[in-house]
């Protein structure tokens, strides 16, 4: 059987292969032009992604056009794939939400919009982005919008070092925004107060937070105790969800 | 607070304290139960004396893991997802480590029932299969946050082995805490024994050697046990400092900003409670001999480790928060 009938049978494409650059097949790619950007925050999908290998329940799965998916059915919650992606690119539904017929507690991800983009539409980011500064298409096709946007413009990805193959590229990026050491360690005083309040607001079961009282002898052991405080509170929350 | 949200710039430390605890009761079991096999399964005949309650603490300090790793899901009621077939990922590291804490306990508990019995060989079977599933399961813990490119700080190949050395001396280093305990409690629990009439209940507590003085040259000698892992322990965590000291900006990054930064409080624990007060106490002071002594040394390495799971799970999160 060839590799191309075998693909097409498997509905759900759990382990694609990469597909970039494979004749026939498509890889949609998203070109983030810096230059326009005004910085609303985007996604990041990896040709290669941890979070798939990773996910204990095949909940999440790499389509192989490139899109990854979540089966919230089937996801338990576990975090393994929050934990696996180096872009904080995952994140826990809440768990309470104004529509109860949406999932909760479990894991999701951008998915490049799938349900737009099967119909012939632009993912929603790329249709309101004011700035006009997100290009999307198959990168597979030469003839597209952007692969011609990749082959004019020197474009960079974001920590590709990992071997995630990641299909975010960016044209302008600054190198030391982008690396992870250097943007925690110049990070401005600031950041770092936001960051304190951010943490303090959260009841998350490990936030750590770093101020000068609380990372001490005597700090640090209380917010251990605080988290643990919490994670037993949550116990009976839990119950009602 | 809503920019960063919307901007998605902050985020949680997704496995926190109640996973750190985890990995604690793990090691402890998995060390513990190394001890019980010293006795059954190595033939040191010293040890067949706490071989059974060794392993009743490694089964007990396994019986509250599942309840944290359950609560700790986001969907705690899908639990039992990991275990149906269809629903299996051969890649996923934590797929294995589900069979690895399913089969581990069962091991335990026959590997229990024929020291119970006193079957020498049935023991001595299943000893080994447990020994071997005790160290499988705790290595585990140490490959499924090692498995994960994007945290710098547990992406190491030694991740695993810090976890088994540190999971034998402090299950050693609980063991000689509890026997130390039992010891000075001697005579009451020696009266609660004899309280029971003659059947099953106090059968098994003669079993589990409960109300008989644990001799003090085998205190001292698991400490001398400990003592060798320590210095491995050591060794491994030198060359760990080493390499993030000559490393990469990340590297240096979790050294500075994590370990010495916002995780110095449960880092220098785990230096000095763990490895060099306890090497201090085992090797140079004048209670190295005595089981007061050793059973000092063996709460600061319980505590020690504890803080190295604090800054494993912790620390790898923690810094790419921000990111």
């Amino acid at each position: 059987m060839s590799e191309a009938k075998w693909m097409s049978k498997r509905t759900y494409g759990l382990q694609s292969p990469p597909s970039l650059g494979v004749p026939g097949k498509k890889r949609y790619a998203m070109v983030i032009d810096l230059r326009r950007c005004i910085g609303c925050g985007a996604c990041v999908v990896a040709d290669d992604p941890p979070c798939v290998r990773n996910c204990p329940t095949q909940a999440t799965y790499k389509h192989e056009s490139g899109f990854i998916l979540q089966r919230y059915n089937r996801c338990i919650g576990c975090k393994t794939c929050m934990v696996a992606c180096p872009y904080n690119a995952r994140h826990l539904l809440p768990a309470a939400r104004t529509d109860h017929s949406q999932p909760t507690d479990v894991a999701d991800k951008c998915d490049f919009c799938i349900h737009r983009v099967t119909r012939g539409l632009m993912p929603t980011c790329v249709t309101t982005c004011m700035g006009g500064a997100i290009t999307f298409g198959d990168v597979n096709d030469s003839e597209s919008e952007v692969s011609r946007m990749l082959d004019t413009h020197k474009t960079m990805t974001l920590r590709s070092d990992k071997g995630t193959r990641p299909q975010v590229y960016y044209i302008g990026l600054d190198g030391d925004i982008a690396d992870v050491a250097a943007s925690y360690a110049d990070r401005s005083v600031q950041m770092r107060e936001e960051f304190n309040i951010f943490k303090r607001n959260r009841l998350g079961a490990g936030n750590i937070i770093e101020g000068e009282s609380e990372t001490g002898p005597v700090g640090f052991p209380l917010q251990v105790i605080r988290n643990m405080i919490n994670f037993v509170k949550d116990i009976v929350e839990k119950g009602y969800r | 607070m809503e920019k960063e949200l919307i901007m998605n710039a902050f985020h949680d430390v997704y496995w926190g304290v109640p996973i750190s605890i985890y990995f604690w009761l793990m090691g402890v079991s998995a060390g513990a139960h190394v001890i019980s096999g010293f006795g059954w399964v190595f033939g040191l005949k010293k040890y067949k004396q706490v071989g059974l309650i060794a392993t009743l603490w490694a089964i007990l300090a396994l019986l509250i893991v599942p309840l944290i790793l359950i609560h700790d899901l986001g969907k705690p009621m899908r639990f039992f997802y990991l275990l149906l077939p269809f629903y299996w990922h051969n890649s996923a590291p934590m797929s294995w480590g589900t069979v690895l804490i399913m089969l581990y306990p069962c091991m335990m508990s026959i590997y229990a029932y024929f020291m119970y019995k006193n079957n020498e060989r049935m023991a001595f079977i299943f000893g080994i299969g447990s020994i071997l599933s005790a160290a499988s399961t705790h290595w585990y813990t140490g490959v499924v946050i090692q498995l994960n490119p994007g945290r710098d700080l547990n992406h190491t190949a030694i991740a695993s082995l810090l976890f088994l050395v540190g999971a034998f001396i402090s299950g050693t280093g609980f063991l000689i805490v509890t026997f130390w305990i039992m010891n000075i409690f001697l005579n009451p629990l020696k009266k609660i024994r004899d309280s029971f009439q003659e059947g099953f209940i106090k059968r098994f507590i003669k079993a589990c050697s409960i109300g008989e003085k644990v001799e003090d040259s085998l205190i001292v000698e698991m400490g001398q046990v400990m003592a060798i892992g320590i210095v491995v322990e050591l060794i491994l965590t030198l060359n760990e400092y080493l390499q993030m000291i000559y490393g990469t900006m990340e590297e240096q990054s979790n050294l500075y900003d994590v370990l010495l930064g916002a995780f110095r409080v449960p880092f220098l624990a785990y230096v000095f409670f763990a490895m060099l007060i306890p090497l201090f106490i085992l090797y140079l002071s004048p209670i190295k001999r005595r089981p007061f002594g050793v059973a000092i040394a063996a709460g600061l390495v319980c505590i020690g480790i504890f803080g190295m799971r604090l800054w494993w799970v912790l620390g790898g999160l923690f810094q790419q928060s921000f990111y």
